[in-house]
Parts: C-alpha cells; structure tokens; sequence
C-alpha cells in the first residue's frame, strides 16, 4: 500500500507554517505572512515538499488553518485554529488541560478534555493582549522583537506601563527611556502588561492544569515568566511553539482519512492546486 | 464619511417564518405612520420600551416615536455612523449607548436644520411633542437620555417615571415588600396620566384603558405560548426570527395588531411543527441566545448559524412577556388598571426569584436559562457583549461564570461588537469565532457519543 502524508497549513497574521507529516514530521517550514507574502503560502509548500523529498501529488490531504486558511487553493479542507491548535498540543502535550496561543494579531484561549476542545475565549479585537502589542513596542524602544525575553530577565525594578492602548504604550515606553529608565526595566513592564491582558481574559475558561503556551508569543522567555507568575506555576511549551496549528491541521486531516476509509464513505475533498492565493482577506 | 454620504444597504436576512418576514414592512409602516400623525396634529411621544405605559398611551390616542427603535433600525439599514458621529460632534461620550448616541446626534442635527437630516431613513425621526422618560433598573441611560434631548428642543417637556422592582435576595423573600412596589409604581403612572391630561386636554378614559390591560394580558399569553412551540424538534422558528417579531411585542403592545400578529405565528407555527418543517433541513446543534441586544447591522450571523446546522430555539433577549395566568397572583381580581399594570411589572421581572432561592448559589437570571436550556433542549450559548450597553454588558460573564458553577458546563460563545456601531464588527472575525464555536459543539457532541 501506498505510504500516505498529510500537510497541515497554517496561515497567520505574521507567518505561514506548513507541516507534512506521515507516522511521524517528516518536514516543517515557517515563512512569513507579511504583505508581500500573503499570497505566497505555496511557496512554503514547496519548500517543505522539497525538504520532505515529496511531490505536491503525494499527499494525501491538505487541511489549512489560521486566520488566511479561507483562501489556500491547494488546501482539500480548512478547520478552524483552534481544534487545531487543540490537536496539536494535545499530540504533543497529552498531559496539557489549557492552551494559551499569543499570536500576531490575536490571543486564544482553550480548554481540553480528553484531547477535545470543550471550551475557548477570543481576543481579536484589541492589539493589546497580542504580539502584535510587543513588535509596536520594541520598534519603539529600537530593540529587536527576538531580544526583548531575555533583555527583560536583566531586570531589576520593573516599570508600570499605564496605558493598555498598543499605541500609547508604545508612546509611554519612549517617554520612560527618554527619563533614563533601564531597558530591561521596560520590557519587564511590557511584559507584564501583555500577561495581565492574557490571564485575565483566559481566566473565563477556569484555567486547569497543565498548561501550554503557544505561538509567536511563546518564544518570549520574559512574557512566560510574566504569565507563569500570574498562574502560579510553570508553564509547558512546545520544541517549536509556532508549529502547534500546522501540526494539528496535519493531524485532524489524518483522521479525516482514517475515517472515510473506515466507513468508506468517499473522501471529502475540493479540486486542489499549488497556487498562489488570487484573493486574500 | 461625509454627513451627506449613506453606505448602501445590506443583506436582508432570510426569515424562517412568513410571519417575521412581514415585520419589516410593519415596522416601516408605523415609523413612516409617525411622520403621518404629525402632519395630523395628533399628539406625538418619544417612547422607550419595556415602560408600563403602552396601554396609557394608547389609551389616550398618543403616538409613541420610540427611539430605541429607529436607532436599530438606522443600525439595521448600516445608516448609524453619520448620526453617531454627529453625537460625536457635540462632544457626547462614546462610552454612552448608542442608541442614545444616535438619537441625540439625530435630533440635533434635524433641530440644527429645522428640517429632517439629508434622506433619513424610513422617513426619520419626528420631533415630538412630549417625552416620555422610563427609568428603570434595566437600562441606565434612560434616565438621562430625554434630558439631553432638550438641550435641541428645550420647549419639548419631559415626564420621568421610575419603575423599580425588588432586588434579589436568596435568604429574603421579595413578597414582604412587593406591596411598596406596586404603591410606589402605580402612584408614578398616576402621575403621568396626570401629565398626559394636561399635555393633551383630554380625560383619560378608564374603561379603555381598562381594555387594553386585558388585551395586553391576552396578549402575553398568546406571546408565551407561541415561542413555548419552538420547544419542537427540529426548531421551527429561531432567534434571528425573533429578533423581528420583537417589534409587536415592545413597540405595539396593547394594539390589536399585535394579539393578531401572534395568533397568525402561532398558527403558523403549529403547522410548521405538524409538518416537521425546522428552521434548517439538518438541525446539528441548539443554541441559547443567553444575553445581549444584536448586532443590528448584522442579523444575517444568525443565517450564518444556520449554515452550520445550529438553530436558536430560544432566547432571553426581548422575550419580555411570561404568561399572566402563571404568576402567583390573579390579575383579573385587581380593578385598579394602573395596580394591574403595576403588578404585572413586578410579577414579570420577580418570577424566576423562587426557582433560585431553591438551588443554593443560583440567581434568576440564571434559572432563567437553566430552565431554558432544559426546556429546549440546548447544547450551548452564545452571548453578545455589546460595548455601549452596559445594562446587558454587566453580568453576563458572570451569569455564564455561575451557570457552569451551579448547573453543569457547557460550549459558550461571546461575540463582540454592538448594537448600532458597525465601526466594533469584523465579519471575518465573528464568523471566526462561530466556526469554532461548532467545531466546539461537535467535538462535544463526539464526546458524548
């Protein structure tokens, strides 16, 4: 029997992560979203195709997700980000009761149970709350938005930022470094803004443990310690926390398979192609 | 956008019901019906809903204007934001209602002109003669709104009435006090009708006021039995329905057209229901409409519900009718029509008090959608928290938050936006949100397989 793979593509608001999997990753790519590349998912494809040694045609299914997942020609099915995210983790995390997934321009929060969402809250309205609140921030502050988790571990007396408004955040901050406040001292303060944002809308879900962080923010050891002090305790994050939604979409098409070859009911698929995306929302 | 300018028109919503796809042109008809009576000279009210003065009003051949309405449906006809800017303009808060917003940002544009802003829509909002303020727990701003009104129309008189009832107390019961209540109310709509006399040299005349409380009474009923039908499965009528066929119940309660409007859906129902004719073909997922007034300008989400399989069979929101003859009190023994009125409002909103003293920890509002849940079969909620009302806004977290403590958990959704100011939506967002929610619903629905 042929081997059969499964893609997974995630396409957020600041990057495109693709996943191919068969029993096990076989390749992962994460590129960026930005404007220029927006329509340009299938050139992560490919680069992942190549990566794996595969041919677009040896996949079997093709489920993309994320805020972009509407417009993927070469996608045979889009499922929402967070039963993704929700199989992602749990694929790798079994033990993890609550996600948290700070992204580029939203936050998530999500309750599992047995593997299975049985709960979420949104933040998609406000920048606060969401990376994109620390890459206004540090461009602000000159500093890149890779450096600011550990320039803030340096900290010594951390600074309260008043202004929960991405943009006059961002204008408090250059005013407390023009008054010669230590950097470190900032981002701690912008750290501890965000996470106070995060935990309080995530608090809805009742947070159980173990918990997981997710996505861009994840990668922000400042931002996990900030978020680990509100809960309590330590949190748990993936090898590569950007590449949880791509997992699961990988995934959630392998069962999709299992199952229409399990009731043999014919598979659920469009007319797919490796092509750019011609309308972009 | 430019004061001028109007943004084209959307979407309608697809009805299930023939009876909720009349509403619009019912709707229109008694806002254009207005402008009518003012070229009549018949004496014209800004209105509010829920006020306990339909019947008064009617009685004595008063024009309501309610302006809760004609902010929704500038909302529904995405023709706010010139309205809302123009509030904007005059310095008003942002943070107010925005159905304040928009009445205010109306009315001193119109006074401004001395004539109707630019094609307002369906006709546009009529200066009245009087306003009619009605206070209440439920909705702050009401008590400021007529107040703002007249620094336009400062020759335009206000009558406030206060219509309080008993706060809940789970170790108290509500009964040793009700008496002050219903005094207290009853004195406030004696001295309206005091008000109205004067405003309109005309008697109040009781035995048609005493009339209309029975047809309103009637109409209550009628109004609870129907939405009891969509108890069926599958659903035959759902929230989004019910979003039009409020306007009979708060904009023309005590009219006959209204009783009739029912009886026609009720009808309607029960053949829908005798024909298993649901909502949708494939009913997946029931939902709960738990709280919040709708995003006006986007109705067609719950179309969008729909596509998914998930129904609304029922809804808190503007369901303000219970069925008279089971409230603990025989109405019919009370002749004073004004402490009919009275009683009736206190009866309304004290009715789930019981059920909560009984479960330990509870609150009505919260029985309220235990019973619901339990009643329509339902397997989740969804919530709409709109930012400018804060009457709806406050508690509604904590409602959900106590009905999973007290009751049993369960997939909820809390979409985000408001009521006129289609600035706050995302479509691609919402529509985000609810695709999740399903896969929600589903993943639970698998669970319990």
């Amino acid at each position: 029997m042929k081997s059969q793979y499964f893609a997974g593509v995630d396409i957020g608001s600041t990057m495109t992560k693709v996943v191919i999997m068969n029993r096990a990753i076989l390749a992962s790519v994460i590129g960026p979203t930005g404007p220029e590349h927006r329509k340009l998912a299938n050139r992560v494809m490919e680069e992942a195709l190549t990566r794996a040694s595969l041919s677009f045609d040896d996949i079997t299914y093709v489920v993309a997700t994320g805020y972009g997942r509407i417009n993927v020609p070469f996608a045979d099915k889009q499922i929402t980000e967070i039963s993704c995210h929700a199989r992602g983790v749990s694929y790798l995390l079994p033990e993890v009761r609550t996600v948290i997934d700070i992204g580029g321009q939203d936050c998530k929060g999500i309750k599992l149970s047995n593997g299975r969402v049985v709960d979420f809250v949104m933040n998609d309205r406000c920048a606060a709350g969401t990376g994109r609140f620390l890459e206004v921030t540090a461009e602000g502050l000159g500093v890149k938005l890779d450096d600011m988790g550990r320039l803030s571990l340096g900290a010594k007396n951390r600074v309260e930022i008043g202004s929960t408004c991405t943009v006059f955040a961002a204008q408090e901050v250059v005013s407390k470094l023009s008054e010669g406040v230590p950097l470190p001292d900032i981002i701690a303060g912008l750290h501890e803004a965000i996470a106070t944002r995060i935990y309080g809308m995530v608090r809805r879900l009742k947070i159980e443990r173990e918990v997981a962080l997710t996505g861009g923010g994840a990668k922000n050891i400042g931002l996990v310690r900030a978020l680990e002090a509100k809960l309590g305790y330590p949190v748990l994050v993936p090898p590569e926390p950007l590449l949880t939604g791509a997992i699961g979409a990988a995934l959630l098409g392998k069962d999709i398979v299992k199952k229409a070859a399990e009731s043999g009911v014919p598979l659920p698929r469009s007319e797919r192609r490796l092509t750019e995306a011609t309308i972009f929302t | 956008m430019t004061e001028e300018k109007k943004p084209e028109e959307r979407k309608k919503r697809r009805t299930a019901t023939e009876a909720a796809s009349k509403i619009g042109a019912m709707s229109k008809a008694m806002t254009l019906g207005v402008a009518q009576a003012k070229e009549e000279g018949k004496p014209i009210a800004y209105t509010f809903i829920c006020c306990c003065y339909d019947e008064i009003i009617r009685a004595m051949d008063i024009v309501p204007h309610w302006v809760e309405n004609y902010a929704g449906i500038c909302g529904a006809k995405r023709d706010a934001q010139r309205f809302l800017e123009r509030a904007g303009a005059e310095s008003f808060s942002r943070s107010l209602c925005t159905y304040v917003l928009c009445g205010l940002g109306f009315d001193a544009w119109r006074e401004e002109l001395g004539a109707m802003p630019p094609d307002p829509p369906w006709g546009g909002q009529v200066k009245p003669d009087m306003m009619l303020g009605s206070g209440q727990i439920l909705c702050d701003p009401r008590n400021k709104w007529f107040q703002a009104a007249q620094h336009y129309m400062p020759d335009v008189p206000v009558y406030e009435i206060g219509l309080p009832w008993p706060p809940y107390e789970y170790d108290y019961d509500y009964r040793q006090v009700q008496d002050y209540y219903v005094k207290y109310i009853a004195e406030q709509l004696r001295g309206l009708v005091v008000f109205l006399e004067k405003q309109t040299g005309k008697k109040m005349d009781w035995e048609r006021l005493s009339e209309l409380v029975d047809l309103t009474d009637r109409t209550w009923n009628l109004i609870w039995e129907t939405y009891e039908l969509r108890r069926a499965v599958p659903c035959p009528m759902g929230t989004g329905d019910a979003m039009n066929t409020m306007v009979p119940i708060v904009f023309m309660m005590a009219t006959q057209q209204a009783y009739d409007f029912f009886r026609e859906l009720n009808e309607e129902l029960k053949r829908k229901i005798a024909n298993k004719e649901g909502e949708i073909p494939d009913e997946k997922y029931r939902l709960i409409w738990g709280g919040g007034l709708p995003s006006w300008f986007a109705l067609t989400d719950f179309n969008y519900f729909n596509s998914k399989g998930a129904v609304f069979p029922v809804e808190t929101t503007y369901r303000m009718v219970e069925a008279i003859y089971n409230f603990d009190i025989d109405l019919t023994k009370v002749s004073d029509p004004l402490e009919h009125i009275a009683w009736r409002w206190l009866k309304y909103w004290t009715c789930w008090y019981d059920k909560a003293r009984k479960r330990p920890g509870s609150h009505p509002d919260v029985e309220r959608l235990i019973q619901y849940i339990e009643d329509y079969k339902i397997d989740g909620i969804v919530m709409h928290e709109a930012f400018s009302c804060r009457t709806w806004h406050v508690g509604l977290i904590w409602q959900l938050n106590l009905l999973k403590k007290v009751y049993k958990d369960m997939p909820s959704l809390i979409l985000e936006s408001d009521i006129v100011d289609i600035s706050s939506y995302n479509e691609a967002d919402t529509r985000a949100r609810i695709d999740a929610f399903i896969d929600t619903l589903e993943a639970v629905k698998s669970k319990k397989r």
